[in-house]
């Protein structure tokens, strides 16, 4: 029986070692793509462009706009002259926020009266309009700050302190807040989702189309000789991509790892037997290669980035989103390589988490043997 | 030559309408995939999971507390112990805590200085720098209530106003900043282009495969023909299934306005499409095997989706990933789609889009051509 077994897990390395090319593209392209994003994919929203339409033309309207400019969140595209040229500045997305300041804004902050400013932000985008907005927030607030302390002590009142309250944030597991600490390792859970699902979704498909699937059919293997048979080369091949993504997230990228390394391979290797079983279960159920391919694209892919937590942390999602992110191995993988990489915890932590995804690997390993039928048609 | 051509056209039709996992597969791209990504909210950073640790538990440290408010923070818990802190954030169960020290009442009332710290979940990157703008926007509108408070206790005339900014946001296109919108139609145009480029190559590639390419070559098609009915189906059903989820998902459902003009929308989608297509059949020239086409694809497609500006700003990215970002057509096309259906946008605003789309549009289309001739000469 076992050597059943070897003997496709054999065919099935064989197969893959013989195409040089596919071979050789399975291990470069994921590490390309991951090199590609790590140096390009810049979350953080940095020199905004801003346009301002200055109404009161005063030294202290200049000031107010010196808080825009002096912070490296804003760059002043454009001073406008008219409200129309700021809309226009906005529809075409030169400018992403604009600020129109009234022409009675000097006027009446001096004789300490509130003075309405207009901002306009750019919605199409709504995550970077609320970062925009709430960086202007910020400094509006502080500005208002200042004046209302220059308005008091102008008043005759001691103001001791400059704030009363003020925020002192810190960044835990993350202290420099670089978007590579936080995105690579997401990345290598989208990869290792990707690739190994991805070869594995053709791998039985692949026969039915050359018809080498009868081959199978009238072997004496059984069904989980096949199935186990095909998953384990991909498992290892997969496994080898894993160790070449993890060294260059760490050393070449650089990537804060405080962690056990041995925890996060004993995570990846079930992580990455589940999403080649995922991938088989999508061999079984398709006919062509490339209905196999497009599944494997919208549902396993899509899902894999919007739930995951990858660019929403799942604790901001709707309950009927957390819902969907508990059901993708993803998420418990990507709660547990940040973990592991950035903040240190290991097997205490994550046991019910590493039992999850080892219960994903055997149910959808035992949906592919169940559909996997040795009939035609 | 067109007769020759509709012919080819319909054998393509009939090949792909009887793949039923396909088909299936097709339609749930364009309907059930772009729900869920709209439902999704992948993008958002509202709604920050909060958890607060009040020390100080008086009233003055609550009418601070009671500024974290939806829809950029979402309190999740009230902590006990510093062993509670550790914790919500190793779980990434909050993002974000507030600690409140036990003297800030103190501090407040008399003259003195209260630190609130924000400790925030930097493997998250975003939605803690965010938040913490956000926090020290609350705290300086905090300490102007303070501060006059100071004042009218220490003897000063109560003020009715105080020289303050009044910010009046507007946000223009999307008002109430719904993701949903943002999130549907991005996944509408990512779909166009998985399913142009994947379609396109599995199929001539299928055809290499199976020797069935030979039985056209021999047929009195000319290349030319051939070429146009790989593409040609593809660039129909991409725009009957933008169709559909237009009809069925973006209006009904998430209620997307369509400010612009659809026909312009259309008309550029199918350049788009016929830009996507010839790329996909430069690559299924390449690939010998389905498999190996695959893996080239995605070398493609996953650095073009992620760098298309719709995740992070362009102005953002480094220079050179600027430049190399000019190449890809789903730059401009994204750029483009957000410009004519949310912005209302005309074809003179977004002249550079589609010109960029136009010019690798034509640039694709021609190098695949030539190519294709040249590789049906070689192996017939």
């Amino acid at each position: 029986m076992h050597s059943r077994l070897f003997a496709i897990v054999r065919k099935e390395a064989r197969e893959v070692l013989r195409d040089p090319i596919y071979l050789g593209l399975a291990i470069v392209v994921p590490v390309l793509v991951m090199s590609l994003l790590a140096l390009g994919f810049v979350l953080d929203v940095k020199n905004l462009p801003v346009a301002f339409y200055d109404q009161d033309r005063s030294p202290l309207s200049r000031e107010y706009m010196y808080s825009f400019t002096n912070s490296e969140y804003f760059r002043l595209v454009r001073m406008a002259g008219n409200a129309s040229e700021l809309d226009a500045l906005i529809a075409s997305g030169e400018a992403r926020a604009a600020v129109i300041v009234p022409p009675d804004f000097s006027r009446r902050l001096t004789r300490g009266q509130p003075a309405s400013v207009q901002v306009l932000v750019d919605g199409t985008f709504p995550s970077r309009a609320l970062i925009a907005s709430g960086y202007i927030a910020a400094i509006d607030a502080q500005f208002s700050a200042r004046l209302v302390t220059a308005w008091l002590e102008r008043r005759g009142m001691v103001t001791s302190v400059l704030q009363p309250v003020t925020v002192d944030g810190r960044v835990w597991f993350n202290p420099s807040l670089e978007t590579k600490n936080s995105l690579v390792p997401g990345l290598l859970v989208i990869s290792l989702m990707f690739y190994p699902s991805l070869l594995a979704a053709l791998v039985v498909v692949r026969e039915k189309e050359r018809g080498t699937i009868f081959n199978l059919y009238c072997s004496p293997v059984s069904r989980w000789e096949v199935i186990v048979g095909k998953a384990v080369p991909y498992v290892g091949l997969a496994f080898f991509v894993y160790f070449l993504l993890f060294g260059l997230s760490v050393f070449v990228f650089d990537v804060r790892f405080v962690g056990n390394p041995f925890v996060l391979t004993v995570a990846a290797l079930l992580y990455i037997v589940a999403s080649i079983g995922l991938g088989l279960v999508i061999s079984v159920f398709t006919t062509t290669e490339a209905a196999a391919m497009l599944v494997t694209f919208v549902a396993l892919m899509t899902p894999s980035i919007l739930f995951s937590g990858l660019m929403t942390p799942i604790s901001s999602m709707e309950p009927s989103a957390q819902a969907i992110s508990r059901l993708i191995p993803a998420s418990y993988f990507m709660a547990m390589v940040r973990g592991v990489f950035l903040k240190g915890l290991g097997f205490r932590q994550y046991a019910s988490d590493l039992l999850t995804l080892a219960g994903f690997a055997l149910v959808v390993f035992t949906i592919a043997t169940l559909r996997f039928r040795k009939r035609a048609g | 030559m067109t007769r020759r051509l509709l012919g080819l056209i319909r054998k393509e039709f009939a090949q792909i309408s009887r793949d039923v996992p396909l088909g299936f597969i097709l339609v749930w791209a364009f309907t059930a995939a772009i729900y869920s990504a709209g439902r999704g909210r992948a993008t958002e950073t509202t709604d920050v999971a909060t958890a607060v640790y009040d020390l100080s538990r008086t009233p003055s440290s609550r009418e601070f507390l009671s500024h974290l408010q939806r829809p950029y923070f979402k309190t999740v818990a009230y902590l006990d112990r510093e062993a509670d802190v550790t914790r919500w954030l190793d779980r990434g169960k909050a993002a974000i805590v507030v600690v409140i020290p036990p003297d800030f009442e103190r501090a407040v009332d008399g003259s003195g200085q209260a630190h609130v710290q924000v400790l925030t979940d930097g493997a998250l990157a975003m939605p803690a720098t965010v938040s913490i703008a956000y926090i020290a926007a609350i705290s300086s509108r905090y300490s102007i209530d303070v501060l006059q408070r100071r004042n009218a206790r220490a003897g000063g005339e109560v003020a009715a106003a105080a020289p303050t900014l009044d910010e009046r946001l507007r946000v223009t296109f999307n008002p109430n900043m719904l993701s949903a919108w943002f999130a549907s139609l991005l996944e509408l145009l990512n779909m166009c282009t998985m399913v142009s480029l994947l379609l396109t190559a599995a199929n001539l590639v299928r055809e290499k495969e199976r020797g069935t390419i030979e039985q056209l070559l021999v047929s009195p098609a000319r290349p030319v023909e051939i070429f146009l009915a790989k593409i040609i189906p593809t660039v129909i059903l991409v725009l009957a299934l933008s169709g559909v989820s237009f009809t069925l998902v973006l209006k009904p459902v998430f209620h997307l306005p369509i400010r612009g003009n659809l026909v312009l929308f259309y008309a550029v989608t199918a350049l788009y499409a016929f830009a996507m297509t010839s790329m996909g059949i430069a690559i299924a020239l390449v690939a010998r095997t389905i498999a190996q086409a695959i893996m080239m694809m995605i070398l493609i497609l996953q650095p073009m989706i992620f760098l298309s500006g719709a995740w992070n700003p362009p102005e953002a990215m480094s220079p050179w990933m600027r430049w190399i970002s000019l190449l890809s057509p789903l730059r401009y096309y994204i750029d483009f789609a957000f410009g004519v259906i949310l912005k209302g946008n005309g074809a003179r605003v977004l002249a550079w889009d589609i010109a960029g789309i136009a010019a690798l549009g034509v640039l694709l289309f021609a190098f695949s051509l030539l190519w294709f001739e040249r590789s049906l000469r070689t192996s017939g």
